[in-house]
């Protein structure tokens, strides 16, 4: 194999699996934007929350690393619903935009809160998948990598069966789709919303998880970052469709890694968001978007 | 229903605007308004908070000793600190408040250099030129590293380090005591003004300069990155036997744990001077464990642990390169305020500063917490207004700073 091709699949393997966790969190932004279209800003500080309330037990108890993993996840939810009440709950209909502000501030919020407790010094974090990378033929493979894709998948698969085989799923969908229809039909609207924002929760925990393990540590920079991918990954795949978040992220996670390659990190995110202003020009719904009727 | 709400938050709004900002201030009311500008939000906020508390610590012992006498007058000195956050437009927002609301005589800070830069453009560029409108604040300037800052106004003095120096000395350090180690690999943080500016200020004019070493791979990112895969499969490749790795802890941390999954071992790991603090030790002491950095302070004399222990009891605060300035240039300006002849109003307020400002374009040597320090002549060609100061090394070892190297004066205090 040429150097420049074999170069290039082995940043397209660590792409595509990088690519899962971006998707991740895209999947997270759209199911809330598909449910409650509107915009939840303070997403990213939720699962940095969750990212940093994980070591409290590790740091106080010397806990294992699966109580880390629980304690972020509940954290995580309990922030959510806090966004929720806070940021949602209360505002009127047709103010579609207040939530906008709402929860940049409750990001700015949070995002400060764990400044002023830790100084801005990140954290370290366990690092339960191992120091050093397994050797996979030719190519140099992250273990927490790989971990990365093994539950994303198991996530994708779970959120497809909720929502296309269970009540709730069905649900969501009708809210999602038309909700003065489905309150008309029976359907608590405020039950579905509290529970997307507990489903993106959990979400939200795993992500905040595995976003530390891979740096090594919290910090607190990670809300800004998670919420710009978010956002950058949403519109990619479509508005509101949740296959496109996920192709919006393996896409996102390809294009940077191999432009990184290629042409070095200050060409990284002109190139990425070259190729998204390109797709949005030809398909304005993102990759799997509704087109304009 | 909502008036007593409109008419409480106009009231609130018009006590705001109407409160004077210099209440509590100059000579009637005994205190003597000094201001700091550093991050204290925002992912920058541990080196902000940090000179804040040692510049906290340095007014506290003034001012529990007695203060200090203006107008044949005992005073207190009072810091007002403001944050930068790291930020252009904060910091700018920031300089004309010191300037203009608290009144401060002279101010300490910024922490960014990208912060400096702007706020320095701002300043009166020529003494004594009413035709220039610039702000006539006086700067002591403890944390922005960038070469050549002070350069940007007279109002500008600088007790940081002098990283070409301190760079020059490491590339012959290792030329003199490792001339077996031949191949240099570098990163730095491309976003970054400091750890840019080091790299290319710093440490390419001194390999270059030495000719002793071949640069065979120079990779960048940015400062909050959280990937660094790509980067370091290309230092990998390069298998040099120097690392230079010219960047802050936030992106250190990861990159070296990435150098570690990806099985690169350098010979020797030279790092940024800003490393050399606790943070580094709180994130990541195992993957950085033999980083050795160039440095202006470690606990290494009875004076600079007695200053570091005092700075964590109080306030929490780090000592390290970059917040002790803070403590010397507090201490040291209480001295030149006494010697300035101020007369502490907000009439005198101008005067006062240009007073102050000409004390210390005259300081030349003073102590600091680890030696002497040299504060460089206003003509001087290179770096008006910045110091030279004792240089040490040390390297990371067993999750703790330690001295790699020091000058034998300072091994004997």
């Amino acid at each position: 194999m040429g150097t420049a091709l074999f170069d290039g699949t082995e940043q397209l393997i660590n792409g595509l699996m990088y690519g899962c966790f971006y998707a991740l969190v895209g999947g997270g932004f759209t199911l809330l934007f598909g449910v409650l279209r509107r915009f939840n800003l303070a997403y990213g500080s939720t699962i940095m929350a969750g990212a940093y309330a994980g070591l409290i037990p590790v740091y106080l108890f010397k806990a294992p690393v699966l109580v880390l993993f629980v304690t972020t996840i509940v954290v995580s939810v309990l922030v959510g619903l806090l966004v929720e009440f806070c940021c949602f709950r209360f505002l009127r209909k047709g103010h579609e935009l207040a939530p906008l502000m709402t929860t940049i501030g409750m990001l700015i919020v949070i995002d400060e809160t764990i400044v002023h407790l830790t100084d801005a010094v990140g954290l370290k974090y366990p690092a339960p998948f191992g120091d050093e990378s397994l050797a996979l033929g030719p190519f140099l493979i992250r273990p927490d990598y790989l971990a990365i894709l093994v539950v994303s998948i198991a996530c994708f698969s779970a959120i497809f069966w909720l929502m296309h085989r269970t009540r709730f799923g069905r649900a969501m969908r009708a809210v999602a789709e038309r909700p003065e229809a489905a309150q008309i039909l029976g359907v608590s609207v405020r039950r579905v919303n509290v529970l997307t924002f507990v489903l993106t929760s959990v979400m939200a925990g795993i992500i905040g998880f595995f976003a530390a393990v891979s740096v090594g540590s919290a910090r607190p920079e990670m809300a800004a970052w998670l919420t710009g991918k978010g956002l950058v990954v949403m519109v990619l795949g479509g508005l509101g469709s949740f296959p496109g978040a996920i192709l919006g992220g393996l896409a996102l996670g390809v294009l940077e890694f191999e432009a990184v390659w290629f042409l070095g990190s200050s060409y990284r995110d002109i190139l990425a968001f070259s190729i998204l202003f390109l797709i949005l020009m030809v398909r304005p719904g993102g990759l799997l978007g509704s087109r304009p009727a | 229903m909502r008036r007593p709400f409109v008419f409480a938050a106009a009231t609130l709004l018009a006590a705001c605007l109407l409160w004077p900002g210099w209440v509590g201030a100059f000579q009637s009311e005994g205190t003597v308004r000094i201001g700091g500008m550093w991050p204290l939000s925002g992912p920058a906020a541990f080196f902000g908070k940090a000179a804040y508390g040692l510049a906290s610590l340095a007014v506290d012992e003034i001012n529990e000793a007695g203060g200090l006498v203006v107008e044949g007058k005992r005073v207190k000195l009072a810091l007002h600190a403001q944050d930068e956050a790291c930020n252009a437009e904060q910091g700018l927002a920031v300089v004309k408040r010191l300037a203009t609301v608290d009144k401060v005589i002279f101010s300490l800070g910024p922490g960014c250099s990208s912060v400096a830069e702007p706020v320095f453009g701002t300043l009166q560029k020529k003494l004594g030129d009413a035709s220039d409108s610039g702000l006539q604040l006086l700067f002591f300037t403890d944390i922005a590293t960038k070469f050549g800052l002070a350069k940007l106004s007279p109002w500008v003095f600088r007790n940081t380090p002098d990283e070409p120096a301190m760079y020059d000395f490491v590339v012959k350090y290792l030329k003199e005591k490792h001339p077996d180690l031949k191949t240099v690999m570098v990163s730095y943080e491309s976003d970054f003004a400091h750890s840019a500016a080091t790299w290319n200020l710093a440490v390419k004019p001194a390999l270059e300069r030495h000719k002793h070493h071949q640069i065979v791979e120079v990779v960048d990112w940015r400062w909050l990155d959280n990937e660094y895969g790509a980067q370091v499969t290309r230092l990998r490749k390069a298998n040099a036997d120097v690392y230079f790795s010219l960047t802050h802890t936030p992106s250190t941390c990861p990159s070296m744990l990435e150098l570690k999954r990806q099985r690169v071992k350098p010979k020797m790991v030279i790092g940024i001077t800003s490393l050399a603090g606790t943070e580094v030790l709180q994130q990541c002491p195992d993957v950085a464990a033999g980083i050795i950095a160039p440095s202006n302070f470690a606990p290494i004399t009875p004076r600079a642990k007695q200053v570091a222990d005092k700075a964590w009891e109080r306030y929490k605060a780090d000592s390290n390169i970059h917040s002790v300035p803070a403590y010397e240039n507090v201490h040291l300006m209480k001295g030149l305020i006494e010697k300035a002849a101020i007369k502490n109003t907000e009439d005198t307020l101008l005067a006062d500063r240009r007073k102050l400002r000409d004390q210390l374009a005259k300081v030349g040597t003073f102590q600091g917490v680890v030696g002497k320090i040299t504060m460089r002549p206003e003509d001087d060609p290179v770096k008006p207004r910045d110091v030279d100061k004792d240089m040490i090394l040390v390297q990371i070892k067993a999750a703790k700073w330690d001295v790699f190297w020091a000058p034998e004066h300072l091994k004997r205090n």
